[in-house]
Order: structure tokens, then C-alpha cells, then sequence
């Protein structure tokens, strides 16, 4: 990996989840007819958290101090992997997305179980939820990803989103794995309608209600984690959509991709305020439409390229 | 080959020592010096063959009914030999320690014995030649590891588990005879590299012939929808003999499989695809089980139907490839599916050593009573996570490795374009569900026993188990961590048992994705150590306060209002009602000021197994009824007629056409 590439998607890593989270929460205020908190409000509230003196359950054991931890470094790492740049990542071979699902899926599983150890229902009620809604995503996410893997020599993360689209078979492809991973996008980092991040009521929250009786440093490590996987997924579908894409890392490409990303995320911001929350019982049901989108574009593929045409 | 009989005899000779001698532990270290010393003779022929030296034959004489057995080693049999005694060599000691509290009581002599055999018959079912001689290997294996699950036989319910069990592995023992009988009724030999040319001409027997192979060989591995003896089985038998069924015993059927295969040469492409077909619904029905059941060793026992799906979806796959000539399906498929039953083995074994170090100590293994475990066995803890972290399928263990190769080979481009392609990634994003839903399975099944408080304040934890139990747990660990991180080494071992399929050469996409794996785990270890260190200098000075759950601020939490398992999985399962039924006993309290106490129980019970029995059972009363409305009704008659008619017509066509 050569050390430009690394320094750039490090400097993208650290700096951009704050911006991403302060223009999520700029636009919903701007919805609401307020100023709203200044951009780099989450940084503010990471050296607040630092400070503070963590209070630990006397039921816990050393996963929950080991959970967080866990969270971010797969978080960290699966981010080295993502083509967030518009270019493809320092860590990049054959079938890495495989391994950027199975990397957040440890972390989930870290949390859960840092969740369970507290032996509160609230805890336990947030880790069940937060199971049962990424089991019902991971096929979604590989059956849109399976079907951008189509073409020959595709397949590294950065290769898959590569594609410039021609016609309009493609544009519809295209269109369906944005849809997809829109919806990951609000299943992994917890936005509305899949999840609320604003209420503190436990009933209406999966991501809060797990991380609870975390405090201090712990707090601080689990918040920079899921503002970061909350930018990788504003980021992969910047990749995605930005025409300027490339192996090669270019100036202009790191640009319109990190405007797409924010742009992404006033979108973000924008269907938060004017969505409410899904019902519980039919959160099921949203998570599917990404598996659904996702078939259909494999099915559009198989239709395009099953005549024997080149892709 | 001398020393494979040398093996053998020492085998034996433990066998009669273990009879023979006067207390318990005599007898089990008798068995364990015994089994060492095959294992170290076996390791002593296999480990040459696994790095590639020539094939090993050789022939010994008989009387009747066989003239001569002819035996051959060859990688896959090396191979599965190379770690099949190594662990039920561990299983044994695993067994010294588990029994202990029995030995004063009863006479072990026997089960370990009967251990002894086991490990006989790995060494027959994986060299010898003749059909003859592997299906007493096959016997001997099914009827030892019946004696053994009926360990606890005063127990009526265990006795009917081992006798199920028995049945039905008898049920594959009968149609695997019939393959037999019909190959060698055209052969003429019963000797396996006689029934290669037979297997190897495209026809309709070939098919059948295929078919009732594979249905044997997925009754044994415990395949859906061949699986039912397996849960009631695993639920009775002592932790060991689960670990040693499901981790070793019936990798034989795989085993089998991959046998078959490569003497088809050139398989058709259904072939392939009855595979998959296959290895996708075990994986699928085996993980849905796994995510509601109550009692631990019957979770454990479901996902080992989930494992062996897995595998079959690689050995599908490489069908495929060697169907269609595409080398690259082929490696990856038979190196994901050898190397997952490596992976599976490892870590199912170790999973169920921490499930009965679990009942050592809490004397339960329902889920739904214990919790909070970790605080008195830190050890077991430790291990158990690691081994549900391996069979998630989640980096740095090796569970990751084989489904990275799986995936690679579903999703890369090696597959045509239109139907097959869309099959091959919809397999994937079902392998991706699976994962998933494993990933809950075995967070709920860690965190219901280990983390929280103990739901079942009845319950007394003994604490941590002894030495004998820990260490092939320890083991374990370091095979599962080792494959993990450093999967080349998984590579050495079924790099030339995976080179008979593809003619020779792993090609560069494997080794290089081993090597990216490598890397990753690497690169994973090395970013969560430094934020530990990071962590501890972020907080040094600051010393932290203890106090009580903090949940929201309510201040009257009792253990019992943490999340039951049923409680966590019952929203995902109730999505899979049509196949996960619930079995609920109640008897709730009526008026407002109830007298008697009410209870409630439920239970996950298994669909295709409680079909079966209703067939079974009822299954002639439902013929009668429908007989005896034939007279009666008009409609039920003009049915019956016309299947009849129907019937006739088609035997008419399809003799005459």
C-alpha cells in the first residue's frame, strides 16, 4: 500500500465522521426551524467524554471494558478497507468486502455482548433487536454486492464500485445497490426509520439502549466507532454514484467524493426529519427491501449479461 | 502400513487393558497411553503422505469372505486420519476428568473401551479399499458411538435418544449397502478402485447410484432432512461423546462424499447442483434451530447441521467446477469445504468441552436457567467464546477462512452468466444470512450462560473444572487461533488432498487469499493492541467507580428480569414459525386472585422429527381412514379411480415409449 494513499484515508477516517454527524444533525435543525449545534459538536463532546471518570456495573465482567475496544478497531479496520476516497483503500485484495461484513459483524457481536453483561432487560432488549436486524441485512448487502462483483477481475471492494454506467440496464443496477446500501446505511448506523439516535426512551432504540451503562472513555470509543461506520456507508455509496472514480487517487475524485458524502448526508438528515420511526413489528419488513433491491439488481445483471454479451 | 497395524494393535491391547485393570483411572489412562501411542504411529505414516510422498498401498491376507483387503493411504484419507485420532485422543482425557465424579460408582472400563474402537474404526473407514471392510469399519463406528451415548442408560429418555440414533444410522447403513450391492453387481469386485470405471460412464444407474450415495452420506454427516437423530442424540450423550460424534465420528460421511466424488472423475452438472442444493437447506433449517433452542448441547448439535451444510455447499461447488472444467471453482470449492471440516472439527469440539465443563459445574445446560458464569470460570468462559467467535465465521479465527474461500468461489465471475450465476450468488447471500443469524445464536448462546446474573437463583455453580478438562479445551483454542491468524498452516495439511481433485495445483487465488488473511488478522491484532494500550495510558490516574447497573435508573433489577433466550431469539424466530414449532405447556392462572400456581414451559421441538413420528405412528391409521372412505365416499372414490387410471396409463407409456 503505498503511505499517500494510507495518510489520505487515514486524514478521511479521523476527520470526516465528525463532519458527517455535525451536518446530519445541522440539516434536522435547520428542518426544524433552529441554528442547530456547530459542525464539529461531536469532537466537543469525545474530549468531554475523556474526561470523565467511568462508572463501572458491579455484574460486568472484562467483555464489557474489552467491547468497545473490539468495536473500534474492526471499525478501523474495516474502514482501511472501504474505498471511501473515491479510490481504492490501502488494504485491497480479492473479496475484501467479505471480509469488511465479517469485520463489523465481530464489533456488533462485541457490543451485544458488552450489552448482555450488564444483565439488564434494557441491555438485553437493544442486543436482541440489533441480532435479528443485521441477520435479516447481510444477505441485502451480498446480493448487491454479488451482483457488482459480475464483471470480470471485479473483486476487490474498490474494483466492485467502479462502475461507469452506460446504459440503462446498468443506471438500474446501479440505482437498486444505492437503494440497498442506503438501506445498510440505516440499519449500521442507527438512523431513523430503523433506529432514533435523538430519544433517549429505550422502547424506540436498538443502538442507544445497548451502550446504556457505558461511560467515559468507553462512551467516547463506542460514539467515534458508530460515527464512523455511519461515514464508510455515506462513503461507499459516494463511491458508488461519483463519476470521477478510479484506481488511481486523484484530487478531483477525493473531492466530489467527499461532497457526495456530505450530500449524502443532508439526505440522511433530511429523511430523518420528515420520517417518522417504523413500527417495530414491520422494521422487518424495511430491512428486506434491501434484499429485495438486491435481488432485483442481480436479477437485471443476469437478464443484461446472460445473452452471452461481454460486461 | 505396518505401523497402521501396529496402530491397530495397540488400539486392541488398550481395549483389554481397560478391562482388565482394577480402578477406574487405571483403566482410563490405559486407554488414553494406548490411543497416544497409535496416534503418534498413525502421524508417523500420514504426516510424509500429506507432504506429498507417494501413496501408500498394501494388501493383507484374509479367508473368506475376503481373499484379500487391500488397503491404500492416500492424501484425503491422510488427511482425515491426521486429526481425527489426535482428537478423540483428547476426547479421552476430556473423558477422565468429565467421569470422575462417576468412577467411584460405576465400571468405566467400557467406555473407554468402546472409545478404543472408535478410533479402530477411523483407522479402517479411512485405508482400506474394500467396500466390505469399510462398512464393518461404518458398523463398528455407529454401534460405539451408540454404546456411548448410552452412557447414562438409567435414564429412559437417553436410552430412546441412543436408540433413534441407532435406527436411523441403520437406515444409511441399508441404502449404502444397496449403492454398494448395485455397484459391485455391475463390477463385479467390491473393491473401490474396481467401481471407478462404473463411475465413471455417464448413465441412469451412475445417477442412482450417485443419489443413494450422497442420501447415506447426508444421513450420517446429519444433513437436513436426515438430521433428526442428531439433536436428541447430542442432548443425551456425555459431553465428549457429543464432541467426538459431531466433531470426528460423522466427519466419516463427508469423508464419504469426497471419496465418491473423485471416483466419479467427471460429474454431471446436476450433480453439483443436488449438492448445493443440499449444503444450503442444512445450512439454512440448522442455523434457524440453532437460534431457538433452550438446551445447549442440542444448539450446539443443530449447528453442526449448519457446518456440514456449509461444506456441502463447497464440495457443491467444486462438483460444479469439475463438471463445467473451471479449475478455479474447483479449488475453491474443495479447499473451502475440506479445510471448513478441519475448522469445524476444531472449534464444534471445543464448544461442546466448555458445554460440559458448563454442566460439571452448574449440574444444567438450560439457558433459559443459567447466566453469569463467567465470574466463577474465567477459563471455560474464555474458551467458549472462542469457540462461538470461530463458528460466526468471524476474523482472526478460522471459521473466517473457509467461508472467504467459499465466498470467492460464489461470487467470483468463474460461473456462467444468467441462471447459474444468479443461483451461485443467491447462495451466497443465503451463506451471508446464515452467518448472521449464527452470530445471534452464539451471542445468545454465550451470553445466556456466562454474562448477566443467573436466571435460576437455585442454581450453584461448583466452579472451574479440573485440569483433564481444560487442557484439549486449551488445545483447542490454539488450533482455532492458529488456523485463524496463520491459515497457511491449515493449507499444509489439505494442500495435496485437495490437489486429487484439481490435478495437481493449488492455483495463486487461494494461496494468495490465505496470505491476505494472514494479513487482515494481523493487521486487526495489531490495531486493537494498540488501543488498549492507548485505553490504559488515556486513563491512567483515573480510577473508575463500581456500582450497580445503571439501565435507565431503575433500581429494582432482579436477575430474573434480564432477557431469557426465548426472549432474545423470539423475534427473529417468529418470522420462521412454519418451520421452528414451539411446544408450549401451560397451565396459567385463571382468577384475580389465583389459588393454584401456574406454570408455563416451552420448547422448540424438531419439525421434520415430529413429522416423521406422526407418520410413523399415526401414519397406517391415516391410510385406513382414507381406505375405508373409498366405499363410502363418492368423491374420495372418483379420486382414488382416477390416480389409478392415471397411474396405469403412465407404466403403459413409459414401457411401451
Amino acid at each position: 500500500m503505498q503511505l499517500r494513499t494510507l495518510m489520505v484515508q487515514l486524514a478521511v477516517m479521523l476527520v470526516m465522521p465528525i463532519l458527517v454527524v455535525g451536518v446530519i444533525n445541522r440539516t434536522k435543525a435547520m428542518w426544524a426551524g433552529r441554528r442547530g449545534p456547530p459542525l464539529l459538536q461531536t469532537l466537543f463532546d469525545l474530549k468531554r467524554l475523556l474526561h470523565k471518570q467511568p462508572v463501572y456495573s458491579q455484574t460486568t465482567t472484562s467483555i464489557f471494558k474489552l467491547g468497545p475496544l473490539v468495536l473500534l478497531a474492526s471499525a478501523l479496520v474495516a474502514a482501511l478497507i472501504a474505498p471511501i476516497t473515491g479510490a481504492a483503500g490501502p488494504v485491497s485484495f480479492a473479496f475484501d468486502f467479505v471480509a469488511f461484513a465479517s469485520l463489523w459483524g465481530l464489533g456488533r457481536v462485541f457490543m451485544m455482548l458488552a450489552a448482555l453483561d450488564t444483565g439488564s432487560a434494557f441491555e438485553g432488549m437493544g442486543a436482541s433487536r440489533e441480532a435479528t436486524y443485521a441477520a435479516l441485512l447481510e444477505p441485502g448487502l451480498f446480493m448487491a454486492l454479488g451482483t457488482l462483483a459480475g464483471g470480470a477481475g471485479h473483486t476487490s471492494f474498490a474494483q466492485l464500485l467502479d462502475v461507469a454506467p452506460r446504459s440503462a440496464g446498468e443506471v438500474l443496477i446501479t440505482a437498486l445497490c444505492v437503494v440497498c446500501l442506503l438501506v445498510v446505511l440505516q440499519v449500521e448506523g442507527a438512523r431513523v426509520p430503523v433506529d432514533d439516535p435523538a430519544t433517549h426512551l429505550e422502547l424506540t432504540m436498538i443502538h442507544e439502549v445497548m451502550v446504556l451503562d457505558h461511560s467515559g472513555v468507553d462512551l467516547a470509543v463506542i460514539q467515534f466507532a458508530s460515527a464512523l461506520k455511519l461515514m464508510v456507508c455515506a462513503a461507499l455509496v459516494a463511491t458508488l454514484i461519483n463519476p470521477f472514480h478510479g484506481a488511481s487517487a486523484s484530487w478531483l475524485a477525493l473531492g466530489v467524493n467527499l461532497g457526495l458524502t456530505l450530500a449524502v448526508a443532508v439526505l440522511v438528515g433530511t429523511s430523518e426529519s420528515l420520517v417518522a420511526r417504523l413500527r417495530l413489528r414491520i422494521l422487518p419488513r424495511y430491512v428486506l427491501v434491501a434484499l429485495t433491491s438486491g435481488f432485483l439488481a442481480l436479477l437485471v445483471s443476469a437478464a443484461r449479461y446472460g445473452s452471452g454479451a461481454a460486461p | 502400513m505396518t505401523l497402521i497395524s501396529i496402530a491397530a494393535a495397540c488400539l486392541l491391547a488398550g481395549a483389554v487393558f481397560a478391562l482388565v485393570l482394577r480402578s477406574n483411572v487405571q483403566r482410563g489412562l490405559a486407554s488414553v497411553v494406548s490411543q497416544a501411542a497409535a496416534t503418534v504411529c498413525v502421524l508417523w505414516v500420514v504426516i510424509p503422505v500429506l507432504g506429498g510422498a507417494p501413496e501408500l498401498h498394501a494388501s493383507l491376507n484374509w479367508s473368506y469372505p475376503v481373499e484379500t483387503v487391500a488397503a491404500h493411504l492416500d492424501a484425503l484419507g491422510a488427511f482425515f486420519l491426521s486429526w481425527s485420532l489426535p482428537m478423540t485422543l483428547l476426547g479421552t482425557i476430556y473423558a477422565l476428568g468429565y467421569l470422575r465424579p462417576h468412577f467411584s460408582s460405576r465400571h468405566a472400563g467400557v467406555h473407554f473401551v468402546l472409545l478404543n474402537l472408535t478410533s479402530l474404526s477411523f483407522l479402517t473407514i479411512y485405508t482400506v479399499e474394500s467396500a466390505f471392510v469399510f462398512l464393518l469399519g461404518w458398523e463398528i463406528a455407529a454401534v460405539a458411538a451408540w454404546l456411548l451415548v448410552i452412557w447414562d442408560h438409567r435414564n429412559q429418555k437417553v436410552r430412546f435418544a441412543g436408540f433413534n440414533y441407532l435406527v436411523s444410522t441403520h437406515v444409511g447403513l441399508f441404502i449404502l449397502v444397496a449403492a454398494f450391492m448395485t455397484i459391485s453387481s455391475r463390477t463385479g469386485s467390491m473393491d473401490f478402485q474396481s467401481f471407478a470405471p462404473f463411475l465413471q460412464t455417464p448413465g441412469a444407474l451412475r445417477d442412482v447410484t450417485f443419489v443413494l450415495l450422497m442420501l447415506s452420506f447426508a444421513l450420517k454427516s446429519a444433513f437436513f432432512p436426515f438430521h433428526t437423530w442428531l439433536p436428541r442424540a447430542h442432548s443425551a450423550a456425555p459431553a465428549h461423546v457429543s464432541a467426538l460424534m459431531s466433531g470426528v465420528i460423522h466427519k466419516a460421511g463427508l469423508f464419504g462424499m469426497l471419496r465418491f466424488i473423485l471416483l466419479l472423475g467427471k460429474p454431471e452438472p446436476w450433480m453439483g447442483w443436488f449438492l448445493i442444493v443440499l449444503g444450503w437447506l442444512s445450512a439454512l433449517v440448522g442455523v434457524l434451530y440453532t437460534t431457538a433452542q433452550r438446551d445447549l448441547k442440542r444448539l450446539l448439535g443443530y449447528s453442526s447441521t449448519e457446518n456440514v451444510g456449509i461444506a456441502g455447499v463447497g464440495f457443491g461447488m467444486g462438483c460444479l467446477g469439475l463438471s463445467t472444467d473451471q479449475p478455479a471453482l474447483v479449488a475453491l470449492g474443495f479447499t473451502g469445504g475440506i479445510l471448513h471440516i478441519l475448522n469445524h472439527a476444531f472449534f464444534k469440539c471445543l464448544l461442546f468441552y466448555a458445554a460440559g465443563a458448563v454442566y460439571r459445574s452448574a449440574h444444567t445446560v438450560d439457558l433459559e436457567r443459567l447466566g453469569g458464569l463467567a465470574r466463577r470460570m474465567p477459563w471455560t468462559s474464555g474458551f467458549f467464546l472462542v469457540g462461538g467467535l470461530a463458528s460466526s465465521a468471524l476474523p482472526p479465527f478460522n471459521g473466517f477462512v473457509s467461508e472467504l474461500l467459499l465466498f470467492s468461489g460464489l461470487l467470483g465471475s468463474s460461473a456462467d452468466a444468467g441462471m447459474p450465476r444468479v443461483m451461485l450468488v443467491s447462495a451466497a447471500s443465503v451463506m451471508a444470512f446464515v452467518g448472521g443469524a449464527s452470530a445471534l445464536a452464539m451471542t445468545r448462546a454465550y451470553g445466556m450462560t456466562f454474562l448477566g446474573g443467573p436466571r435460576d437463583s437455585s442454581i450453584h455453580t461448583e466452579g472451574e473444572v479440573g485440569l483433564a478438562m481444560r487442557i484439549p479445551m486449551l488445545l483447542h483454542t490454539l488450533g482455532v487461533v492458529v488456523l485463524g491468524v496463520w491459515p497457511a498452516s491449515g493449507l499444509l495439511l489439505i494442500g495435496h488432498a485437495v490437489g486429487l481433485f484439481t490435478g495437481g495445483a493449488i492455483p495463486s487465488q487461494v494461496t494468495s487469499a490465505l496470505t491476505s488473511i494472514s494479513g487482515l488478522g494481523a493487521l486487526l491484532l495489531l490495531v486493537f493492541g494498540g488501543l488498549v494500550l492507548l485505553r490504559l495510558a488515556l486513563t491512567r490516574g483515573m480510577t473508575a467507580r463500581q456500582h450497580v447497573t445503571w439501565a435507565c435508573g431503575y433500581t429494582g433489577v432482579t436477575p430474573r428480569m434480564q432477557y431469557t433466550s426465548t426472549s432474545f431469539s423470539l423475534q427473529f424466530g417468529v418470522m420462521f414459525d412454519a418451520v421452528l414449532v414451539r411446544l408450549r405447556r401451560q397451565q396459567l392462572p385463571q382468577e384475580p386472585f389465583p389459588r393454584a400456581q401456574g406454570h408455563l414451559h416451552t420448547h422448540c421441538v424438531d419439525a421434520v422429527e415430529r413429522r416423521l413420528f406422526e407418520v410413523m405412528g399415526e401414519g397406517d391409521t391415516l391410510v385406513a381412514r382414507t381406505a375405508g372412505q373409498i366405499p363410502e365416499s363418492t368423491r374420495v372414490s372418483f379420486a382414488a379411480g382416477l390416480v389409478v387410471i392415471v397411474g396405469l396409463l403412465a407404466l403403459l407409456l413409459t414401457g411401451t415409449g
